[in-house]
């Protein structure tokens, strides 16, 4: 069976999907794309692109299992672990559900507001600055109506302040949930160690709204027990820049009924 | 008195889709029917058992759980039964990102449709104007109360109107060539993501009728008819109490031609 994933550096999806894999034990194939330069569009030997085209998370990493694309960073990091470990989902049946719930709650607010703020700040810059006809070549390939959206509202540096400001607020209720989850001085968001740590902690952006970790002595503890986790570590060696952080294509949509 | 509860609407998208769970697995539970046009699932009894007011909830024993597709993956985990997600992980993975789709990208659009010319006026007309902005204004989450002003006023943009229908064209042709594929949605066995495409889907034929019927979508047809002939499938429409329900009766006929968008009926409410 043939299985490769396509990756961008370790931020954001990609990051939580290679610290996942290298959590699992599995081996796969990495192939590190450029998201931004709308690499992920153009992969060879695609033979179902239904979720590559289609995916809610956006530009996200792909996993190639034998020429059926499979996206989610959610989804990919589940699949990792039921053909590992089998450690980073709980098993009893009540808890896997409270994950599955965190999870949905960061990937439905929590991450189109951090993928808003990142483009904002990191992705427009290199777009506005593409000649026409390469971002018209690039554009071309994408398949979503939606996500092509997306990106040329990067480009045109179209950030309404409102979405700015409720981006912000999406940011430190998300901060303050994880605090609060680890208030009672467990180590991890779940108790156990989780997918739920591996999707919350790269949607966090302390580079971009610095203020929602003021006063969280707990939720600093964890990211810096975030940041020396092996699958963090070994995830961060996949990167070829030196702030990873930076690197950020569009992600998911902000929730059209408000 | 049966360990689980499950709080519904009628058995239709969010409400439908752990009803029908529940009801494949073989899980007795007792029905607790809540009416969303009364606004019962923002009076204070509904909120002590889920604060946010939202529809479904389900308790077992002690335990209270929220989110359609959350609690359908706990009722196949919990209990005994057939299994509704099947033992490869890729299948797995692809039932997943379908029902993310499905929840995240394609229902929403259909909702809006539904909101806008089902719910909004059906609640508008059964409390008046000023009743129903009481009503809203104690709605506990904020998007809710945003969806309710929208549906009740008439509110949605042209734009979003069309953004929903072009969403509801592209993933009617996304589900048929999926359906070409297999057997069912996202697996060879019948999962949670069938469970939840019909939920979706069942009603289509008269909602979209210039979009699914059997000349344009024959996969599609083809899946909503078997999952309609299954036990639980019928077992579980009978709780509706309202015409929407009624709507499945559609699959009984063996050809369904296409029929003009005018034709269509404006009621894909979730």
């Amino acid at each position: 069976m043939s299985k490769i994933l396509y990756h961008g550096e370790p931020a954001g999806p990609s990051l939580t999907v290679l610290a996942a894999l290298a959590e699992s034990g599995v081996e796969v194939e990495c192939r590190p794309i450029n998201l931004l330069a709308g690499e992920r569009h153009m992969l060879p030997d695609i033979t179902d692109s239904v979720a590559l085209d289609m995916g809610v998370e956006g530009e996200g990493p792909v996993l190639v299992i034998d020429g059926e694309a499979m996206t989610e960073s959610v989804f990919i990091a589940q699949y990792f672990d039921e053909m590992g470990q089998g450690n980073l989902q709980p098993k009893d049946a009540y808890k896997h559900w409270e994950m599955l719930m965190w999870c949905r709650r960061v990937t439905e607010r929590g991450a189109p507001a951090a993928a808003f703020l990142k483009c904002q700040s990191y992705a427009y810059p290199t777009l506005a600055g593409m000649n026409d006809a390469d971002f018209a070549s690039l554009t071309a390939a994408i398949k979503s109506d939606d996500l092509r959206t997306r990106w040329m509202d990067v480009r045109k540096g179209n950030f309404p302040e409102e979405q700015v400001a409720d981006s912000r607020s999406k940011i430190i209720s998300l901060a303050e949930m994880s605090d609060t989850a680890l208030a009672d001085g467990r180590d991890w968001l779940m108790g156990d160690f989780s997918i739920a740590d591996l999707v919350t902690y790269p949607w966090l952006c302390p580079d971009l709204v610095p203020e929602a970790f003021n006063g969280k002595p707990a939720l600093h503890g964890w990211m810096a027990r975030m940041a020396a986790r092996p699958g963090m570590t070994a995830a961060q060696k996949r990167g070829a820049l030196a702030n990873p952080e930076e690197c950020w294509a569009p992600g998911p949509e902000i929730n059209r009924w408000g | 008195m049966a360990d689980v509860t499950l709080y519904h609407w009628e058995p239709n998208a969010n409400s439908g889709k752990p009803m029908l769970a529940l009801m494949e697995k073989g899980v007795a539970f007792d029905s607790h029917y809540i009416d969303m046009l009364n606004f019962d699932q923002h009076k204070p009894e509904y909120l002590a058992i889920n604060p946010q007011g939202t529809i479904p909830a389900m308790t077992h024993g002690s335990l209270v759980l929220v989110e359609s597709t959350a609690i359908m993956e706990y009722v196949n985990d919990a209990f005994d039964g057939p299994n509704l997600m099947p033992a490869n992980a890729q299948d797995r993975l692809r039932i997943r990102w379908w029902m993310k789709f499905m929840d995240q990208w394609l229902a929403p659009s259909f909702s809006m449709f539904g909101w806008k010319f089902f719910v909004g006026p059906n609640a508008l007309k059964a409390h008046g104007q000023e009743k129903i902005e009481e009503q809203i204004s104690r709605i506990p989450l904020p998007e809710r109360q945003t969806a309710w002003r929208k549906a009740v006023f008439g509110l949605f943009s042209e734009a979003e109107m069309a953004e929903s229908g072009r969403r509801i064209s592209v993933g009617i042709r996304m589900l048929e060539e999926e359906l070409d594929k297999r057997e069912w949605l996202a697996s060879d066995s019948y999962s949670l993501a069938d469970v939840n495409g019909f939920n979706l889907a069942y009603a289509m034929p008269l909602s979209q009728p210039h979009l699914a019927n059997d000349d344009l979508t024959p996969n599609i047809m083809r899946w909503l008819r078997a999952i309609y002939r299954r036990p639980a499938t019928r077992d579980c429409w009978k709780l509706g109490r309202t015409p929407m329900a009624s709507r499945v009766e559609i699959l009984e006929q063996d050809y369904i031609p296409p029929r003009d968008e005018s034709e269509g009926i404006s009621s894909g409410v979730r």
